[in-house]
């Protein structure tokens, strides 16, 4: 999932001061287990905006903010909320707040959170980061530990000589990722894979801005399988 | 003779380092230049040490050169993508510079720039394999190149690394990547360094200890507690703390030379590093005491 954090609401607030009227929209997915777009958040939101004196003219938390269709359709039915503010206050992530920028083309829209990274809840609003996308996955190799991720360096072939007591040079918070791969390995019996030097990542795969069309006879892969 | 030719001719060898320094100041190292040349088979010059942010490498490589030095050019991924990295190879051969120490690098985080990007495009098994197609004329994207490089290559290893099998797997690989020699993580405990030894002989590298100087017992408390794959034992805490403040410096040149008699004379490996970290005058003082001047 997406994680996302909200701004710092003093600032936030500031930045909205320019416009009378708001229509908040949020995400039932990602940003509601984050606590970033759900229902209380929103209340939330229209309050603090209620407090500046600010009017709220309507809210929704569509299912998916990043489904850019769905979400239009069920905007369509707050239609008069929307035409009455003067701007668009997104509670998900980058990807949702820009779903509402394609649909408004003519309205202000801001994001309400800093989209931090892709990783899983491991508790209650607990979460860690897991894969930083990089376009050609290596987890076959790893142990199913990422090392583009977990190690702060994105080594691929070991770990470096910052290792200690098998936590990470960066902080003692982490464990080392090779470490982690090596005992993976080692449990698995496929230690050979350590052996074996991967090279260098092709960092092309990564370049945004990515498309990738995977639909029937449209499907014409990643824009840089393209050319 | 050549750093290369000396480390395969089996002689023992003895490189030491030089930090540059942070700003365009440069009359203590070239002061230190001075002191060190005739005495040493090469000298390293540290890139961007700890992250800290000081003068290039490559300049310094080339101000060695000019004051009789052979210069080992430490190069690290942190900070240049891989068309940097190939770029600044390719200078430091012009240049006349022929040995370079390929290191992942120290991150961002423990330098003085912490908000900087760090890079690690590439890293260090991979800058090997670099170096290697530089040498052979080609580009790491395989375009030919107008004129090869000729570099001595060497990486480095953490023999106190805990746990060490991913750290010894992980030399192995820089063997494979074409590693010519090996400057270690600094070792006080010989005995454990014997058993580092034991595996790395199987391998047709040379290995050169390295050997930082102990200033005070504070000092050793702070390597073993904060730097990652040092360890400092006890006794020679102890003998720091014996000598007092006033001698404890002294008694940090003795251990160490005496730490490179024993490897030389019991021959455990081909040469030592040293790493006097400020200290760089001293390094005759250790050569002296060690037998070697
Ligand atoms: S290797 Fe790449 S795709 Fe696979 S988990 Fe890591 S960052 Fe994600
Ligand atoms: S200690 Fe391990 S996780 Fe941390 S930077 Fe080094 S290799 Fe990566």
């Amino acid at each position: 999932m997406i994680i996302s954090k909200k701004k710092d609401r003093g600032k936030l607030l500031q930045t909205l001061d320019r416009y009378d009227s708001f229509y908040l929209i949020g995400c039932s997915e990602c940003a509601s287990l984050c606590g970033t777009g759900n229902d209380e958040a929103l209340k939330e939101m229209a309050e603090d905006l209620k407090a500046k004196g600010k009017t709220v003219t309507g809210m929704i938390v569509p299912k998916t903010g990043c489904q850019t269709l769905g979400t239009k359709v069920e905007l369509k039915k707050d239609k008069d909320a929307l035409d009455k503010t003067d701007a668009i206050v997104v509670m998900s992530c980058g990807a949702g707040t820009q779903s509402a920028v394609e649909i408004y083309p003519d309205k202000a829209v801001y994001p309400s959170n800093d989209t931090m990274f892709l990783g899983n809840m491991t508790r209650f609003q607990m979460f860690d980061e897991r894969c930083t996308l990089c376009g050609e996955c290596v987890l076959d190799m790893t142990g199913g530990i990422c090392p583009v991720t977990n190690c702060p360096k994105g080594l691929l072939n070991g770990p470096c000589g910052g290792t200690k007591d098998g936590n990470c040079e960066v902080s003692a918070e982490i464990k080392c990722a090779w470490v982690r791969i090596y005992e993976r390995q080692k449990r698995l019996g496929e230690l050979d894979k350590m052996t074996e030097i991967l090279p260098p990542k092709d960092w092309s795969a990564k370049q945004a801005p990515h498309k990738l069309y995977t639909r029937g006879d449209a499907a014409e892969g990643d824009r840089k399988d393209k050319k | 003779m050549s750093f290369k030719d000396t480390l395969e001719s089996g002689k023992f060898v003895v490189t030491a380092e030089v930090g540059p320094p942070k700003g365009t100041d440069i009359a203590t190292m070239k002061h230190d230049m001075e002191i060190l040349k005739g005495k040493l088979d090469a000298v390293n010059v540290t890139d961007n040490q700890s992250a800290v942010m000081r003068i290039c490498s490559l300049a310094v490589c080339k101000l060695a050169l000019e004051h009789g030095l052979e210069p080992i050019l430490q190069m690290t991924c942190r900070d240049r993508n891989r068309i940097a990295l190939q770029s600044d190879l390719l200078g430091a051969s012009v240049l006349g510079i022929r040995n370079v120490l390929c290191m992942t690098g120290d991150h961002v985080s423990a330098g003085d720039h912490k908000s900087a990007r760090p890079v690690y495009d590439i890293e260090s098994v991979q800058l090997l394999q670099v170096v290697n197609a530089l040498n052979n004329g080609k580009d790491m994207a395989g375009n030919d190149m107008k004129g090869a490089t000729s570099f001595f290559q060497g990486a480095v290893v953490t023999p106190e690394s805990n746990p060490i099998e991913p750290q010894l797997m992980k030399f192995e690989k820089k063997v494979k990547a074409g590693a010519n020699f090996f400057q270690t993580q600094a070792i006080y405990n010989i005995d454990n360094f014997k058993e580092f030894m034991k595996f790395a002989r199987k391998f047709p590298v040379k290995i050169m200890a390295g050997l930082v100087v102990l200033k005070s017992a504070g000092m050793a408390n702070f390597l073993n507690n904060f730097v990652p794959g040092i360890k400092v034992p006890q006794e020679l805490i102890d003998e720091m703390k014996a000598a007092g403040k006033e001698k404890a410096l002294d008694t940090g040149l003795n251990i160490t030379a005496r730490h490179i008699r024993q490897l030389k004379e019991e021959k455990i490996c081909d040469g030592v590093h040293i790493m006097a970290i400020g200290m760089e005058d001293k390094v005759p003082i250790i050569l002296e005491r060690a037998g070697l001047l």
